[in-house]
């Protein structure tokens, strides 16, 4: 067993710098998970879904426009939106009606979503890959501390706090947020007060998968985007918001920096076993930690 | 009464239907049957395995067929599943009794057929799956490999760079046996044909890693001369998007195998990275021989599109069959397999043979480098060395060592 040769300061501040681009994504995704589950008390196993035809609508999209800047941006913003229809859709359809039904139902609905999801995907886009690129100014790398890092990363180390933020103000200074906590501490004593509780929950969810469409539309400049995505980044987001503490949003921000920093400190660090290194902090957390890292609304 | 007549006719139609089936599967035809993965990103190469088959099978059959004979094929849809693939062939076995089975681009796949063919004395023409056992350790009378495996890419590989000037290596690749099987016989064979070389470090990701940046970035840090990628099938694409992404390809110079394929540059259009150095068997606008023009204006013709190198693979296949069967001039499986070990069939590659002792098809490698030209919205290789089979090709006493002899 050989360490790697590749591990100085800069090195080091670097790959800090990857794993939170990449904390970014996940935070996005898993924040949206975790509102969903923390308000409406749906384990969405959809949501990968949903992030995945929002990394397809930002291809269709951005390709519509003729693959520009222009269009990147177009993309970033309608993809997240369309995915929000297609929610908004769902959610006064079929979820609004079931929300005294139990978490295994629930389970199962959302889950027959993943597959109906995957099978609608395959017929509008087919089953080969797609591939967007960033605008011509974001590819490519700069030098920091002489290693390359790509520029596209700083783009998602922009835009991760400002969502952070966005969430922030959402949840503690509009009435909606105040309604939506409320909700999900009781759900009745909301409704006996004489608020709309069927409505708040419409936008709760409508805005949750609005954040699983956005996360899908920034990762689709940096991967291929297939079928199987959803897959891959729905276990870590229900991973990152179990160590967080399900339906905490500050929590999801946690495991989510948990997640993507010992990913990439330890592709640095022992690169032939960097897989396992996510995975083994989330087994010590929940030895020490059963219930997550922050308050949970459950 | 009416009722009665009624299921009477449907019985008679059915009956009629079954019984017309039988002697007209039995009228004397070739059957073939093809296991392949025909859904998901797979089918980026399978297709043109199967389509340039169609492709030879039909000039066949209207020039009269084989000994008399047409040929004939059904496929079945393996979904990149083992238990599914290998149910679909002993259905084609049992139920079509076909003469032959063919495909598959699943390694895992391709060995278990490759057992049953063993076990049901069918041969099983290899099509895809590069995994160096199906024609090495696990070889046996009844399987054969139209395709290059990773012995052989290793061998190509560690021919090409050794002509390089580089010395220092990192390592990175799918952690799953193709990734190893391919980043230890590229690594082995370089050691060898130039002892100068060292290994920096080694990156090892999942099979299907959504983000490669982290593992770029790490690889940049130890500042290498050269990369060895060894990544495969659906992993191919995503990483060169990340390399370019990235800036990798500009930073560092890599290789990987079937970079410079038609199938895994198409479809990233010109955002594919250029100067990224890879190795396959094929390239439609090379060799510039008469052959490979004649088959690509065929192929063009009939799918408009140009082939992958599946499509060679699907071709030679096709016309091995035939040229077998001419040669044991009767339809016997056991006369078929003496026919096929040791001939030499003309493809658009050149002269490709079917080594006797292994059933291992005598492909040459070409290595290129990945660059944009006029006329493609794709990029293509270019500064193209040829490696010929002979040289790629795992020695015979390597076989004997693998298979326990």
């Amino acid at each position: 067993m050989e360490f790697a040769s590749n591990i100085t300061i800069a090195a080091i501040f670097q790959q800090v710098l990857v794993g939170l681009s990449r904390t970014t994504i996940l935070f996005i995704v898993a924040s949206g998970l975790s509102l969903v589950l923390g308000v409406l008390r749906i384990p969405n196993v959809a949501h990968g879904s949903l992030y995945m035809i929002g990394a397809f609508l930002a291809y269709t999209i951005a390709t519509l426009f003729g693959g520009g800047t222009a269009g990147f941006w177009l993309a970033l913003i309608i993809a997240p939106l369309g995915v929000a229809l297609i929610s908004f859709i769902a959610e006064r359809g079929l979820f609004c009606h079931l929300y005294e039904r139990e978490h295994l139902m629930l389970l199962l609905f959302t889950f027959s979503f993943t597959l109906v999801f995957g099978d609608l995907v395959k017929l509008v886009w087919g089953s080969d890959y797609r591939s967007l690129s960033a605008p011509v100014f974001m590819q490519g790398s700069f030098s920091i501390f002489d290693l390359p890092f790509p520029r596209y990363n700083l783009f998602l180390l922009v835009i991760g706090p400002l969502v952070a933020l966005g969430l922030w103000f959402l949840t503690n200074k509009t009435k909606i947020g105040k309604i939506a906590r409320a909700a999900a501490v009781d759900r009745e004593m909301v409704g006996a007060v004489g608020i709309n509780v069927s409505r708040v929950f419409a936008a709760v969810f409508v805005i949750g998968c609005f954040l699983a469409g956005l996360g899908g539309a920034l990762v689709a400049p940096t991967q291929n985007i297939t079928q199987g995505m959803d897959h891959a980044i729905i276990i870590e987001a229900f991973l990152i918001v179990i160590i967080g503490g399900l339906g905490n949003m500050w929590g999801a921000l946690l495991g989510a920096l948990i997640f993507g920093l010992t990913d990439s400190m330890g592709i640095l660090l022992w690169p032939q076993f960097a897989i396992v290194f996510p995975y083994i902090a989330v087994i010590i957390v929940l030895l020490f930690r059963p219930k997550g890292l922050l308050k949970s609304t459950w | 009464m009416k009722k009665l007549s009624w299921i009477t006719v449907c019985f008679a139609v059915v009956l009629a239907v079954l019984l017309a089936g039988v002697p007209a599967n039995a009228a004397k035809t070739i059957k073939v049957g093809i296991v392949d993965c025909y859904s998901g990103p797979a089918s980026t190469y399978t297709n043109d395995v199967r389509d340039a088959f169609k492709l030879a099978v039909d000039k066949i059959n209207a020039d009269g067929g084989v000994l008399g004979r047409k040929i004939e094929f059904t496929t079945r849809d393996s979904k990149f599943k083992v238990d599914i693939g290998l149910s679909a062939a002993k259905e084609l076995i049992m139920r079509e009794n076909v003469d032959i089975l063919m495909g598959t681009i699943n390694s895992s796949l391709a060995l278990a057929i490759s057992q049953l063919a063993k076990k049901e004395k069918i041969p099983f023409l290899v099509t895809f799956s590069k995994s160096a056992k199906i024609t090495g350790a696990k070889g046996h009378r009844y399987v054969f490999s139209f395709t290059e495996n990773s012995a052989m890419a290793g061998k190509a590989g560690a021919a090409g760079l050794a002509k390089k000037p580089y010395t220092k290596y990192w390592i990175a690749g799918d952690d799953y046996e193709y990734g190893h099987a391919i980043a230890d016989g590229v690594w082995n064979n370089l050691k060898k044909m130039k002892p100068g070389v060292k290994l920096l470090g080694q990156s090892w990701w999942k099979v299907g890693e959504p983000d490669f940046t982290p593992y770029i970035t790490a690889i940049l840090a130890a500042k290498p001369d050269a990369v060895i990628i060894a990544t495969g099938g659906r992993d191919c694409v995503p990483f060169l998007k990340a390399a370019k992404t990235t800036g990798f390809n500009e930073k560092v110079p890599f290789y990987m195998h079937t970079a410079t394929e038609l199938s895994t540059l198409k479809p990233l259009g010109l955002n594919a990275p250029e100067g990224v150095i890879g190795t396959s068997n094929y390239f439609f606008y090379y060799p510039e021989t008469k052959e490979n023009r004649a088959f690509v204006d065929k192929f063009k013709a009939a799918y408009n599109r140009y082939p992958a190198v599946g499509a060679v693979y699907g071709f030679m296949a096709a016309d091995f069959i035939k040229k077998a069967y001419e040669k044991a001039g009767k339809i016997n499986t056991e006369k078929f397999i003496n026919a096929l070990e040791g001939l030499t069939v003309s493809t658009p590659v050149g002269e490709v043979t079917m080594r006797a002792y292994d059933h291992q098809a005598m492909l040459p490698m070409f290595m290129g480098t990945t660059k944009k030209a006029k006329g493609y919205d794709f990029l293509i290789a270019t500064d193209i060395v040829i490696i010929p089979g002979k040289e790629v090709m795992p020695s015979i006493k390597e076989i004997k060592k693998a298979r326990g002899k």
